[in-house]
Formats: C-alpha cells, structure tokens, sequence
C-alpha cells in the first residue's frame, strides 16, 4: 500500500470506526511527519515513532469528536450519501480549483442570520471609497453598527463592533430577542461624526421559544404540543441572556450618523 | 374511521456531477452508488408491492439535480460501465470466500444484488428510471413532487428573491419535463424555511411543503394541533409538519434502528480491507482505497471486533422494527386522538438514499411497513395531496426560519468552512438579474450564453458544497464545483459586458453542464 492511500484508508476510518492506531501504526516514521506536518502540528524533529504516534492520534481524536458532536442525525444521513468520496486529507490533490476575486471592488455591506444568537455581515469598500478614507485621515476606524429596528427603518438601539480595513467579514452575536436588525458599515477619526459607508439589508432573528400571545393555549393544545416533543425540542421556555458584545449607545449618537 | 393517518415522505436528491471531460470520475460514483442500493432497490419494492395489491403510498421529492443525471444519457452508459466493475468484483470475491459459510453467502448476495440491477437498468426500464417512477406516479401509489433547483438553502437567500425564485420555477419546470405533470408539492431544500417562502411558493401554484418540528411550532400562532396537522402559511401554502418521535426513530444515531447490532455495518467494507492489489482493478484510476459496496460484517455493537453479517437475522430484525415504528405511531395517534377534532397525522420525511446506501435493510423495513399497515387499516398511510383533499383548511400559522439541520437553523450551510460561498453566489445572483433586464429579448447565442449563466449561477447556490466543506469530506472537491461555477459565470458576465463570446468555451460549458435544458434566464428578473 502507498503511502497516500493507507494515509486515506487511516483517516477515513479514524473518522468513522475505532481502528486507527493499528492502521497508522503501519506508516513510516517519515510519512508519519509528512502527516504531522499537513495537519499543522509542529512537532520536533527526531522524535521517537511512539511519540510522533500519539501527536497525531490526539488532534485526529479531537477533531473526531468535533465533528461528530457538531452533527445533526439529519445531517449524518445526508454525508453517507457521498461515501464514494474520500475525507479531506493531508494529501488531497487534484486539478487546482480557479481562484475567484476575493472581492468585488465596491462598498456594500450584506448580513444573513444564522441562528437565533448569530448574524453574519460581509462587506466590501472600493478602493476609491478606501483611498478617500486614507485621504481624510491615516487614523479613521471602521466598525459595525448593529441597528436593532423598531417597526421598518426607526432604531430602537444600537452597538458597534470594531473591525480592521483588512477584515471583509464578521460574525454577529445577537441579543436573543427576536428583533429585527440592520448592520451599518460606517467609518469614525476622533472626535467627527461617524459617517455610514454601507447600510445592510434587514435581518430578523428567529424566535427559540413558544410566543403565546396573551390569550394562551387551552390545556388540549397545550397537550398535543407536549406530544410533538417541545419539551426534547426545548422551545418552551424563553431566558433572557445577557449579551456581552451589547453596548447601548445614547440614540443622540445614532442620529449623528451619515447615511451613505 | 381511521384512528390516524401516517405519510411517508422521501427526498432523493444528489448534487450534479457530470464529468464527460474526464474517462471516470470519482465522484459520478456517488449516483452509481445511490442507484444500486437504493432507487432501484425502492423501485423492485414498489413492483413487489404492487404485484401483491398491497395499496402502499409514499410522497417522493426527486431533486431537478437527480432528474438531470437520471435522464442522462452519458452517466447511463458510465452506470452501465459501473455495474460491470461491481459484477466483476463480485465474480472475484465468489471466487475467494465462495466456500466460506459465513462471507460466501453475501458474496453471492452482492452478486445476485448488481445483477438485478443491470437487468433493471438495462433491460427492464431501457435506463429510464425516471420513467420508471412516473408509473407509480401516475398509479397513483407514488407522489412526485419537486425540490429546489439545486438544493439551495433557501432561508440564506431570503434577501434576493429572485433567486429563491429562480430556484423554485426551474425545479417545476424539469418535474414537468421529467414527469408531464406539475408538481403538487415542493421538498424545501434541507427543510429550510422562513417567514416569507409560502408566498413565492403559492405564486408558482406550489399546494404544500413539509417543515421541521422546531420551525413549524413555533410559528405564529403557534399550531393548536401540534405536529399532528398541517398549517396554512398566510399565502394559503399547506405546510406539514414534521413527526419528532417518527424522525427519532429511524435517523437517530444512537436510538435509530439502522443502529442495531444485526444490521449490516456499512463503514467496514472490503475497500479498507483487502490488498490493494487484489482490488485495483475494480476501483478508481489512481487505486485510492474507498468503498467498494462490499461489507461482510454486522454493526454488533461499539467495537472493532465485528461479527459476520447475517442477512437472514437482519431481515427478520426489519420486519420486527416495522412492527415497531407502526405500534409507536398508533399509540402516538391514539394519545393526539382525543384532542383533536380530525384523526392525528404524522408526517415522516427522511432521506431516500437512507434507505438500502447506508441502511441495507431500509428497503426492507419499507415493504414490511407498508404490508403490515395495509393489514391494519387504524393507521392509514396516505400520500400528502391525499390528505389535504380530505382536510383542505387547516389553521393559519408563519412558521419561523428553520432546517433540518444541527441545531434546528443555519448553522450547517454558514460557518467558517463555507461563508466564503455566499458572497460570491450573492453577487452572481445580482449580476445576473443585471443581465436578465439589460437582455430581455435576446434570443440565437446570447440567449444561449445567458441560459448557461443561469445555469452556472444555481450551480452556485447547491447547499451540498456547503455541507461537504463543513464536514470536512471532499471539501477541496466542493470548493472546486462552487468556484467552477462562479468562475464560468463570472467569464459569461465579462464576455456580455465586453460583447464578445467564445462560442467553443461555451459549447464545451453546455456540454459538461447540460442540466435544465428548458432554462430562461429571464427567470432571475425581478418580479414586478
């Protein structure tokens, strides 16, 4: 067996079954580093094959019990569709995929909801947008400003991420609230009024709990509720969390805004 | 009257993969697989069935992605080509374990299993499979109905429209391509909903669709029956509700009955195994070791100490589970019973290749399902358009945005594996909108050349890619087919601007990329 081929064979059934250190344990010193190595474990050089052994076991097992734990039943079913295909490897290879524009040279903001705690916000500034910023002042700063919205546009509150003019993305916590948000991508120097380069589309976060509504549920729907697994669902009760990436901010601060 | 109505609901769906340019490709195996051990084995199930007057009803969603490969000539004859490999393999594994009492026996059942699957393909449906369904489809046995063009994760495109648009017409018109008629229903890619689909949905004459447990009840209002009834989205869009104890019961990893130790165990296989010599004349190009669809040994239990896979214990477990997850149903609806002013449904949807790929024994725990429930009409299998002519109305409730997904939201197609997706698809979606009202009467080669950008563009925008990235299992091979697209859009885009086209580039792309003949670009047009 090649090298690559029994480095597949190990890592696949590392993934799924519980015979790995055998299959391993069938490698050369020497590809047992070149696997080190791919994986991004900086091992030192000449250490004893055992040693080299249990370094690489440990992150594979880690990395398996990731995996694992982070996945759905649903989602379990769905990748045994592709058994055909090969784990990623140290080794993969193949024709080289086409590199795509990792941007698009223009300023735009755009922000997808994730999950009830979690935004995601992507954005560009064009490079004459970047140039007119350096222009003003070396020292001016980007950040997020994170619009909780009350009806279609008004603001209710606010708070601000700092981001660096290298960052194109971030991932958003949200207060657990069920509101709607809008993500401005805005730039502040000391001292000025902030100034809104981009402005998001909305984003509503999802609920995670039974909204009720004033007049309840009478005992029998409550019941059927019960036998469709809410509580295994675990949607019943709300809980305020606190969120400490929230920073309330004085609305006279909101107002002060530009919009681009 | 019946105490209770259950409806089983399939989603057959892979992603394209159709390489001409290359002589094999590693990854068209992922059909060839699906088709062995599972279309066909569910189609020989319907035959059995439907030999026996068993009145069996089954929703099926056929993704357009899986009808495009299943009516494709090239990955037929590649199918073909397949199956000889397999028989090969099969004739040289009878060879070496034939006298074995334990291995001989399910050499000759892999054996005797890719026979009739080539004399299925080949002979008796002459390669259409998809004709094969529409039989059942139009015996009314089975319900097609329709999914996502390309199984985009709808609710990460909420904010363009248009492209939840263009997802949902493409896919109606490859059914009625496939099947001549239009799709009732409509398999919401990964179950991803939110507030908003049943509008774009009912717009296209879509009468329902299926969501998941968590989504669905906490709708506003919340549903007063519970999982047991569909909802009515405020656009009027039926929306059945996923059963948690049914879903449990089968997909679980640690509870589900594809657990049990009798079972066969579909991770050991003779790929992993056996000399690499001995098997390289029935693998890839390359010898990288992978499975082979041969597995002689049971689940048993949470060791690497398996034992012999015994197919006779195996079928009689199925038949047992099928007992099991019928007399679980009908307690479940004899509790919902009496709250309810109509007989509790349960609505079950799973994966198609669940059953016979990754649970040998699905197929038969199928037809023992179906031939017990016809013995005991209290629960009454029926087909979702069946159950909304009995129980038209339901109440009105938005479900809230939700999957089927780890943790019931997002979180499997947007994390730091894929994110990177979305904004290259996103903007491919609104450069190609740009173009649909810059061009919308161009006909010859530039409607040409916009229908492939069309294509291109919902090639994009398959959550499978994003699935795979995230599990980390050919990830490099995900990456590629999403920047594949987005590169040969981004070329079309650039060719439009500048008004000059390759028409050799593009005829190869059409070639390679031949889904969705009957596309129109003008789809991705905003709608007025």
């Amino acid at each position: 067996m090649d090298a690559r081929a029994a480095l597949t064979s190990v890592l696949y059934l590392f993934q799924n079954v519980s015979v790995t250190s055998a299959k391993l344990a069938s490698l050369s010193v020497e590809d047992l580093y070149l696997l080190a190595d791919r994986m991004g474990l900086d091992l030192p050089v000449g250490l004893e094959r055992p040693f080299v052994l249990e370094e690489i076991l440990a992150v594979l097992e880690e990395d398996s019990e990731d995996r694992q734990a982070s996945r759905g039943d649903a989602l379990r079913v769905e990748e045994m569709k592709y058994s055909g295909s090969e784990p990623d490897t140290p080794f993969s290879e193949g024709e080289p995929p086409p590199s795509l524009e990792r941007r698009y040279n223009e300023t735009m903001i755009r922000a997808l909801v994730r999950d009830p705690s979690w935004a995601f916000a992507y954005w560009d500034i064009s490079d004459a947008e970047r140039s007119s910023l350096g222009e003003e002042e070396s020292e001016a700063s980007l950040f997020l400003r994170v619009n909780e919205l009350d009806g279609e546009e008004s603001k209710k509150e606010f708070f601000d991420i700092p981001v660096s003019r290298d960052d194109l993305q971030w991932y958003i916590n949200l207060p657990p609230s069920g509101s709607r948000y809008r993500i401005d991508l805005c730039s502040r120097r000391p001292g000025c009024r902030c100034r809104c380069l981009a402005r998001s589309n909305v984003v509503e976060v999802p609920r995670q709990a039974l909204s009720l509504g004033p007049g309840g549920l009478d005992a029998r729907s409550r019941e059927l509720l019960r036998l469709s697994g809410i509580e295994e669902l675990r949607i019943e009760a709300p809980g305020e969390l606190p969120n400490p990436q929230r920073i309330l901010s004085e609305s006279a601060e909101a107002a002060a805004l530009d919009r681009p | 009257m019946e105490s209770g109505y259950l409806a089983l609901v399939l989603n057959a769906h892979l992603p394209f993969v159709r390489r001409p340019d290359y002589p094999r490709f590693l990854e068209e195996r992922w059909l060839f697989e699906a088709l062995s051990e599972s279309y066909l084995p569910l189609l020989r199930l319907f035959r059995r069935l439907d030999a026996d007057l068993v009145p069996f009803r089954l929703t099926l969603a056929v993704s357009p992605t899986l009808e495009a490969m299943l009516g494709d000539k090239l990955l037929g004859e590649r199918y073909l080509s397949y199956l000889d490999t397999q028989l090969a393999l099969a004739a040289a594994e009878e060879a070496r374990v034939g006298s074995d009492p334990a291995f001989g026996k399910l050499a000759r059942l892999y054996s005797a299993l890719y026979r009739e699957d080539r004399e299925d393909f080949a002979e008796r449906y002459a390669g259409d499979v998809l004709g094969a369904l529409d039989y059942y489809y139009k015996r009314g046995r089975v319900e097609l109905i329709t999914s996502g063009a390309t199984h985009a994760f709808l609710p990460l495109y909420r904010d363009l429209p248009e492209a939840v648009s263009a997802q949902v017409e493409t896919a109606i018109v490859s059914h009625r391509r496939a099947f001549g008629k239009h799709p009732a229903g409509f398999w919401m890619p990964q179950l991803g909903w939110y507030p908003g689909l049943g509008d774009i949905l009912k717009s296209y004459n879509v009468q329902y669709t299926v969501a998941g447990t968590r989504g669905a009840l906490l709708g506003l209002p919340v549903p007063e029956r519970g999982s047991f009834a569909p909802v009515q989205s405020p656009s009027g869009l039926a929306v059945f509700i996923r059963d948690a104890g049914a879903t449990t019961a089968v997909w679980s990893d640690t509870e589900g009955y594809p657990g049990d130790p009798v079972y066969r165990d579909f991770y050991r296989d003779i790929g992993f195994d056996l000399d690499p010599a001995y098997l390289a004349p029935y693998l890839e190009e390359g010898g990288a070791r992978t499975f082979t669809g041969f597995k002689y040994w049971s689940v048993t239990g949470r060791t690497a100490d398996k034992l012999p896979y015994d197919p006779s214990a195996a079928a009689a477990r199925a038949a047992e589970h099928a007992e099991l997850f019928l007399s679980e149903r009908r307690a479940a609806a004899a509790a919902a019973a009496g709250l309810m002013d109509r007989p509790p449904l349960m609505v079950c949807p799973y994966d198609a290749e669940l059953f016979g790929h990754w649970w040998f024994e699905g197929p038969a725990w199928l037809e023992a399902l179906f031939r017990r429930a016809a013995e005991d009409p209290s629960l009454r299998l029926l087909s979702l358009g069946e159950y909304l002519k009995l129980y038209p109305e339901s109440q009105t409730s938005e479900p809230e945005f939700s999957s089927w997904g780890d943790g019931g939201y997002g979180e499997a197609w947007l994390d730091g594996s894929n994110d990177w997706v979305y904004r290259h698809s996103a903007k491919a979606v609104e450069r190609m909108s740009e173009l649909a009202e810059r061009f919308p009467e161009e006909s010859g080669l530039r409607e040409r050349i916009l229908n492939q950008a069309a294509r291109e563009v919902l090639l994009a925008m398959c959550s499978d890619w994003s699935l795979l990235m995230r599990a980390g299992r050919s990830s490099a091979f995900a990456r590629a087919q999403v920047e594949d697209a987005i590169s040969s859009f981004g070329r079309i885009y650039d060719m439009l601007c500048a008004n000059t086209v390759s028409t050799e580039w593009l005829t190869r792309l059409e070639k390679r990329n031949n889904l969705f003949p009957d596309i129109n670009y003008r789809i991705f047009r905003k709608k007025r």
